[in-house]
């Protein structure tokens, strides 16, 4: 196949700053890549580590939480819960035999637009390097 | 409406039935069909109805999971009660990839085991009766009222005989964790190589077989084969699967008993359900009806004191005098309660050992692994640099939990979302 292999990402991004982020990156009409698909959630604590399993079972390539800087939650500690979780996702992740890579965590605030663009596309240049998923679908 | 709830609802006019029967069996057959609708073609010819009963009683609930632990008389039909009005039911109990524990834990029902041995004609049980394959290939679609299988789907043999029991069954129940979540069988979908690097460690790399096929097989290493040709001819085994699978996975199941071995009251309840049915024309419970389960927790049921402190060393029960009053997780214990569905009266953490979570997960989830994870990943506490430190710092703390993979799915891997191991292939 001639075709460039373009990944699925689902991101999960927080109310507070990363959503307001991926805003003002699209209100300063930042050029980003289009393969990842926005999921907002209340706090990066939110995300269940039953959505980002579901998310790769699905045929996700990658995964990626976002959510306020450390101190900076606005649920106070949150996002050490999530990075804890991660963390010890990332662990399990490994065992099975994914690319740990393919789970990421960054901070993003309400107004680091440009930070935005630049975790999204260098996540996207790394699920591009680490290939589709291995998940192999059920009946193939 | 849960599975209790019928029982109630039904218990006075089942008790009637009941009486009558005692009474006089003829009389029941009028009795019944003319006092409770359901009960008359129930009694007339059990298994054929069974098989309508369930399936009406599908559409009627869609509630998984319903209440059943209360406390109570278990089973009302003693043993005395002789052959049901309508005549003796088939019963077969198989197990597949199991350890043999559920069948045990069947017996386990008491005086009520003699309820069975009177209700019911075992017409297979490996473990306990005879009863051969040939035999349920020559009944009837239908004709076995119910199968009990325990255990999960790991081979040819397995998915063969639990397709043949289901279709000569009206109603199959999945007993024991094997069977509803896959168990510790289903840890083995975790080996990346599948079978043949299972065969190949089973046979030729653990110590004692290592020692054994150098001494007798010093050529060649002995590992069994599908089919081998022997003087007499061929002889076969069943084909090992790369993937185990659920029973719930490979056929249609009516009725759910985790537990690993279910509890003593989960098989109670059943048989009761059965009892009911067979003497009574009670109707059966909703099908998918999870047997022997609570809707909340196991810490719900554990009568220990949760204080709710932080996780700073995890240790093992066997490292610590472990406080018989205290929460197994204040103490640094990494217990699976907070993401096990209650049922089993919190009987591991009673004795100061710590859930592994074989009742699998709540309604509310389908990944136990990933309830614990959260659970247990948010109890370690938020140290003072963590606003400046960097993520190796916090893997470097997340990695004190050995195996969490094996750890946090030892039962339910067979159901969890990603099911096996995968093999990145790299990009270009």
């Amino acid at each position: 196949m001639s075709e460039e292999f373009e990944p699925i990402i689902v991101a999960f991004c927080c109310n507070w700053c990363s959503y307001a982020g991926a805003d003002g990156a699209g209100v300063a009409r930042l050029q980003m890549p289009t393969n990842f698909r926005i999921i907002r959630t209340m706090c990066s604590a939110r995300v269940d580590p039953e959505f980002i399993l579901r998310a790769l079972s699905k045929g996700a390539d990658g995964v990626i939480v976002l959510g306020c800087h450390p101190a900076d939650c606005h649920y106070i500690g949150g996002n050490y819960r999530a990075r804890r979780r991660i963390a010890l996702l990332r662990l399990v992740l490994e065992q099975y035999g994914f690319d740990a890579k393919r789970l990421r965590l960054e901070w993003v605030s309400a107004s680091e637009g440009e930070k935005f663009q630049t975790t999204l596309s260098g996540f996207v240049d790394t699920i591009k390097g680490l290939g589709p998923t291995p998940l192999v679908k059920e009946g193939q | 409406m849960g599975f209790l709830d019928i029982f109630k609802k039904n218990k006075a006019k089942g008790a009637k039935v009941v009486k009558n029967v005692d009474a006089k069996a003829d009389k029941v057959v009028k009795d019944s069909g003319a006092k409770a609708k359901a009960a008359k073609p129930a009694v007339a010819k059990a298994p054929a109805s069974c098989a309508a009963k369930t399936a009406t009683s599908v559409s009627a609930s869609q509630l998984p999971f319903s209440d059943l632990v209360e406390p109570g008389p278990l089973v009302t039909y003693k043993h005395g009660f002789g052959t049901p009005p309508g005549g003796k039911i088939k019963l077969a109990i198989y197990w597949a990839a199991a350890c043999g524990g559920c069948d045990v834990s069947i017996l386990d029902s008491n005086d009520g085991v003699l309820t069975v041995g009177e209700m019911a004609d075992i017409v297979m049980w490996p473990i306990a009766a005879d009863g051969k394959e040939k035999d349920i290939e020559a009944m009837n679609d239908g004709e076995i009222t119910v199968s009990i299988i325990s255990g999960a789907v790991r081979n040819s043999e397995n998915e063969h005989m639990v397709k043949l029991l289901r279709k000569k069954s009206a109603i199959v129940v999945c007993y024991g964790t094997c069977a509803c979540f896959g168990g510790s069988p289903a840890l083995a979908n975790l080996v990346k190589g599948g079978k043949d690097e299972l065969l190949d460690y089973v046979y030729r790399k653990t110590p004692s077989t290592a020692n054994f096929q150098a001494d007798y097989h010093k050529d060649k290493a002995v590992i069994p084969q599908v089919s081998t040709t022997v003087s007499d001819g061929d002889l076969s085994l069943p084909v090992l699967y790369d993937t185990v699978k659920t029973l719930d996975q490979v056929i249609d199941v009516d009725y759910f008993v985790p537990g690993c071995p279910p509890l003593q009251e989960s098989i109670s309840y059943l048989l009761k359900a059965v009892a009911d049915f067979v003497y009574g024309g009670v109707a059966l419970p909703p099908k998918g009806t999870n047997v022997g389960v609570v809707t909340r927790t196991l810490c719900d049921q554990c009568s220990r004191r949760k204080e709710f402190r932080r996780i700073t060393k995890i240790v093992e029960p066997h490292e610590i005098d472990v406080d018989p009053e205290l929460c197994l997780m204040d103490q640094g214990i990494l217990c699976l309660g907070p993401a096990t569905v209650g049922g089993c009266n919190a009987r591991c953490t009673s004795v100061g050992q710590p859930c592994r979570g074989c009742y699998g997960p709540t309604a509310a989830v389908q990944e136990q692994g990933a309830s614990a994870l959260t659970a247990i990943a948010s109890l370690f506490p938020v140290i003072d640099d963590d606003a400046t430190c960097g993520e190796g710092e916090i893997i470097d703390i997340m990695s004190t939990i050995k195996d969490p993979l094996g750890y946090f799915y030892a039962f339910t891997m067979g159901k969890s979302l990603i099911k096996r191991s995968v093999t990145e292939k790299g990009g270009k």
